[in-house]
């Protein structure tokens, strides 16, 4: 009896959705999280009777036919983009993104690796890196007697030292956009990576061609509202129950059959 | 011939089917675009054989779906679309051009519009969309026409088929007569259709289709005992 399976399908799915609210609700406080959104799709129609058969010499043919379903799966677990508020903060080295780039962060390995985490420090050599000690691919370093720094909206970084008036440029902090953000893989830590769906990183000059501005200062919170996902809970919760009661109906129709004799 | 076990047997087996029906609805109630099924149970005519009278006997005969319209769920992603009246957006399968109602859509990585199955959406000419890397604001009309930071680039495809339409996977629909432009359709943007699958009609529908077979089996279970007292009072004689 195939309803037995088809309900699985059904029962796995909501499991799946209530695997990825859970993580956004474990990420609702993390800086510029996102929260992802699983999506389904029907699965294959086994075709018991084909629409379009014919029945009779003079042409007649099944309108509809009968198409059975085998059940859902998972297409999709996506990234919503909307962008979490920027909270101020004050700090020096905290940059909130006002748009669509990512900061570039350079990994051990050599690789890139993309964030919309502005919480830098600096590292024992002066340079800028992220909370992870991973450090910013603009290769920024403040020099060990500068008393402050400045970042403008369009990136550009200014150290000032006791001894001079006027500040002294130290670099620019680009952003990076993606053709395709939501194909980006998420690696943990705040970080994506660039995959063949999201295309090639385009680093640009903050501020131009939509790419967003940075503002020193700012943290962006996590992007995840709590009270969609408890009311998306709750009707995965019941999405899972009803599936389950397709099972039970199931068992006791085969049950039927089995008392026959 | 005991005939009122078979007439029994073709409605126990399109019960089973009604139940995979009724599952799959079930399985299917949070696919963006789905569109509940509803089996359709036919009579059909046995001849007795010579001297006997025919014999009406009920069968799964076919299926249709249920294609009114769902709740839409604002989700407020310029990326999302849904479709408010009758049509369908159009997808470059490759199987060949597809129906759907699901407009979760992305930009894939050559700047096309892309469905959740990373399929091009198309336009209302049959071509694909383009949208350039560096837009910052996509907009769509309720009348489909895309403008990319306020520029007009384009009209997303929204179609009617004429004729009758058949279940294809990914929420996909397959038109073989063809189809033609839909002019009743309003798009609107930020919003996902949900599934039309409605909880409480699938349960009603699984209790009745549940008890029915149990009757069924009731049936068939009193028929064979009638047949063995039949044979037992035939071997008294």
């Amino acid at each position: 009896m195939k309803a037995l399976q088809i309900a699985a399908t059904g029962m796995a799915a909501q499991q799946t959705r209530v695997d990825v609210i859970s993580n956004n609700i474990a990420n609702m406080s993390t800086t510029a999280y996102r929260p992802r959104v699983a999506q389904f799709s029907d699965l294959a129609y086994q075709q018991v009777l084909r629409p379009g058969t014919i029945t009779s010499q003079t042409g007649t043919v099944v309108p509809a036919g009968i198409q059975i379903g085998t059940g859902v799966r998972p297409s999709t677990v996506s990234v919503s983009l909307t962008q979490g508020s920027l909270r101020a903060t004050g700090g020096e080295l905290d940059l909130g993104i006002d748009g669509i780039g990512y900061l570039e962060v350079s990994l051990p390995s050599g690789e890139s690796a993309y964030t919309r985490d502005g919480k830098l420090n600096r590292s024992p050599e002066g340079e800028l890196v992220t909370m992870d000690g991973f450090p910013l691919a603009d290769g920024i370093v403040i020099p060990e007697d500068a008393n402050g720094i400045t970042i403008s909206r369009d990136g550009e970084v200014v150290a000032f030292f006791d001894d001079q008036t006027d500040g002294q440029p130290i670099g620019t902090i680009s952003l990076v956009r993606f053709v395709n953000e939501k194909g980006l893989e998420a690696i943990g830590d705040n970080m994506f990576r660039e995959t063949e769906a999201s295309g090639d990183a385009n680093q640009l000059v903050a501020g131009t061609e939509g790419v967003g501005d940075i503002r020193q200062g700012f943290i962006e919170d996590s992007g995840v509202d709590v009270v969609k996902e408890i009311s998306d809970l709750i009707e995965a919760q019941r999405g899972y129950e009803l599936n389950s009661k397709v099972i039970t109906a199931s068992d006791e129709m085969l049950a039927a059959t089995t008392r026959l004799r | 011939m005991p005939v009122s076990i078979y007439a029994s047997l073709g409605r126990q087996e399109g019960l089973l089917r009604e139940m995979e029906v009724v599952a799959n609805n079930l399985a299917n109630s949070s696919t963006v675009g789905y569109k509940s099924d509803r089996a359709v149970f036919a009579e059909f005519i046995v001849s007795g054989g010579r001297d006997a009278p025919s014999v009406s006997m009920g069968g799964l005969g076919g299926h249709a779906f249920d294609l009114t319209q769902s709740n839409l769920a604002f989700t407020g992603s310029d990326f999302d679309l849904a479709l408010q009246g009758e049509g369908y957006f159009l997808v470059q399968t490759e199987a060949g051009e597809r129906l759907t109602r699901a407009g979760h859509l992305q930009i894939s990585s050559e700047g096309q519009l892309i469905d959740s199955n990373g399929n091009p959406v198309l336009d209302a000419g049959g071509g694909t969309i383009d949208i350039p890397p560096t837009v910052e604001h996509l907009s769509i009309g309720s009348d489909g026409s895309i403008s990319v930071d306020g520029i007009l680039s384009g009209e997303i495809g929204i179609v009617l088929p004429n004729g009758q339409i058949l279940r294809d996977s990914n929420t996909y629909f397959s038109a073989p007569d063809g189809f033609e432009p839909a002019e009743g359709a309003t798009v609107i943007q930020g919003a996902l259709e949900q599934s039309n699958v409605s909880p409480v009609l699938e349960v009603s529908r699984m209790i009745e289709v549940q008890r029915a077979y149990e009757a069924g089996q009731a049936l068939l279970e009193r028929e064979d005992q009638r047949l063995s007292q039949v044979i037992s009072a035939v071997r008294q004689r």
